[in-house]
């Protein structure tokens, strides 16, 4: 479970995140979305302690993120986290992207390390592209390979991080797929969207993000049918 | 006294033109090791270490070499530790070449896109496995033709070391001596230029080969 507690964070005078509350259960898919700058991006660099935090709490399954004694290394293998773009290592093909860590970090064999790459590689379609480099792939191609990475490690969450808005319109569908794929069989997921017709169908919660703040948070029926807010409304009338 | 170009002077031109090749091996080895650590230190989120180090990258390119290699030379002499001309020299020219590799390692490293670094830590890899495994293969083929450039560069700079009478005689003071003797400045200095062109030539095909061999070229980050 994840529980953020009143979380706090600036750059110089830019007050990003200003007091964020929100808990993840485990087996939940919790949506965040709202407009460009509202800190959404932020939070889920602050979750896995890849940005720190000026005030309050992150805890994943009890441990404080933020904490001087917390292995943030040892941490991280529980989070796995995808980003917009530049995720994967152009150096590496697409086997060795996903095997590096397990060697790595996870200590594997190169045999277990390259089996359980190409198992994951697989499972999310790239089973012809396990020796291409990423600059031989599609944009497409290379999130899921960014999602196999992440997945390989066996995480307890996964962070997504508006992993689609990159993409040219036609490869978004691909990478959605394995997503609900990964909802159906009970990750927890953190997925900042700008895809609400996704976040409708797969999240259990959404939550909307204005000026560093949850503005609204509810059920993916409450908040995008039936918005309370002003401020909610007028963000889903432009995006919808 | 034989005042004609012969054989031997072609042997004494070949020799020079290998210890060129000495010296700019010898110094860029050790001047890029330096300049790595340098760029690298300067790569930390420390303001004070990037300023520190950021002066001597300053003063090592702004004073010419050719006065480094004086003042150096006569700074060693004067502290009672006079040092071989040819040893100072080596030492001159890596801690020249290192102030400019230092920033071009610097680049490197800031090349490598932040988002990049945050997956690698992300998978829960530690600050030294990420900049061995995924900032030092990047950046190395974002900075490898800056790089050969420099050591380029370098070859021809090792000429200076004849103000201060080193010996052996590198390329250039080599032609000199046999100039002072032949007097056809102009057919010797050109042989120079061959030399100095083939060895030259030598390195950025090297290089070639190797960008490509490596996909240097085709590979983009994405």
């Amino acid at each position: 479970m994840i529980k953020i507690k009143d979380v706090h964070k600036s750059y110089g005078d830019l007050k990003v995140l200003d007091g964020i509350d929100l808990e993840v259960n485990n087996g939940e898919v919790v949506c965040l979305v709202g407009a460009s700058g509202s800190g959404k991006s932020t939070l889920l660099l602050c979750v896995n302690a890849l940005e720190g935090i000026d005030k309050g709490e992150v805890l994943v399954d009890e441990i404080s993120v933020h904490d001087k004694n917390t292995n943030q290394n040892e941490l991280r293998k529980k989070l796995g986290i995808v980003f917009q773009q530049f995720n994967t290592f152009p150096h590496l093909t697409a086997l060795n992207n996903v095997s590096l860590a397990l060697k790595l970090v996870l200590k594997m064999s190169k045999k277990e390390s390259n089996d359980l790459a190409e198992e994951h590689l697989i499972k999310v379609g790239l089973k012809e592209k396990l020796n291409h480099y990423p600059s031989e792939l599609s944009g497409g191609q290379q999130q899921r390979l960014a999602i196999a990475r992440a997945l390989a490690m066996s995480p307890s969450y996964l962070l997504l991080d508006e992993i689609t808005s990159a993409l040219d319109p036609e490869l978004v569908g691909e990478v959605l797929d394995t997503l609900r794929m990964l909802a159906d069989e009970g990750m927890t997921m953190i997925v900042v969207t700008h895809e609400i017709p996704f976040a409708r169908e797969v999240a259990n919660r959404v939550a909307f993000f204005h000026e560093g703040k949850i503005h609204e948070i509810g059920s993916p029926k409450d908040l995008i049918s039936n918005p309370k807010k002003i401020r909610t409304k007028e963000f889903l009338s432009k995006i919808l | 006294m034989n005042y004609s170009f012969t054989l031997n002077d072609l042997l004494f031109m070949s020799q020079g033109a290998l210890i060129t090749f000495v010296l700019t091996i010898s110094s860029g080895i050790i001047g890029t090791f330096i300049g790595f650590f340098i760029g690298w230190a300067r790569s930390s989120s420390s303001k004070i270490i990037f300023y520190l180090l950021g002066i001597y990258i300053d003063i090592i390119r702004s004073v010419p070499l050719i006065l480094q290699f004086v003042l150096f030379n006569s700074f060693m002499a004067i502290a009672g530790y006079p040092m071989d001309p040819f040893l100072s020299g080596i030492l001159t020219l890596s801690v020249y070449i290192s102030g400019y590799v230092a920033e071009v390692i610097l680049a490197g490293i800031n090349s490598v896109p932040k988002v990049t670094r945050n997956s690698s830590r992300g998978l829960g890899m530690t600050y030294l496995q990420d900049f061995i495994f995924i900032v030092i293969p990047i950046g190395f083929k974002n900075i490898f033709p800056s790089w050969t450039g420099l050591m380029l560069g370098l070859m021809k700079d090792t000429s200076l070391i004849a103000v201060m009478g080193a010996t052996p005689p590198e390329l250039l003071r080599s032609s000199q001596i046999i100039i002072n003797r032949v007097h056809e400045p102009i057919l010797i200095l050109l042989g120079a230029g061959v030399f100095y062109y083939v060895m030259c030539y030598l390195i950025t095909y090297l290089a070639e080969k190797y960008e490509e061999k490596n996909h240097i070229k085709s590979m983009e980050i994405r």
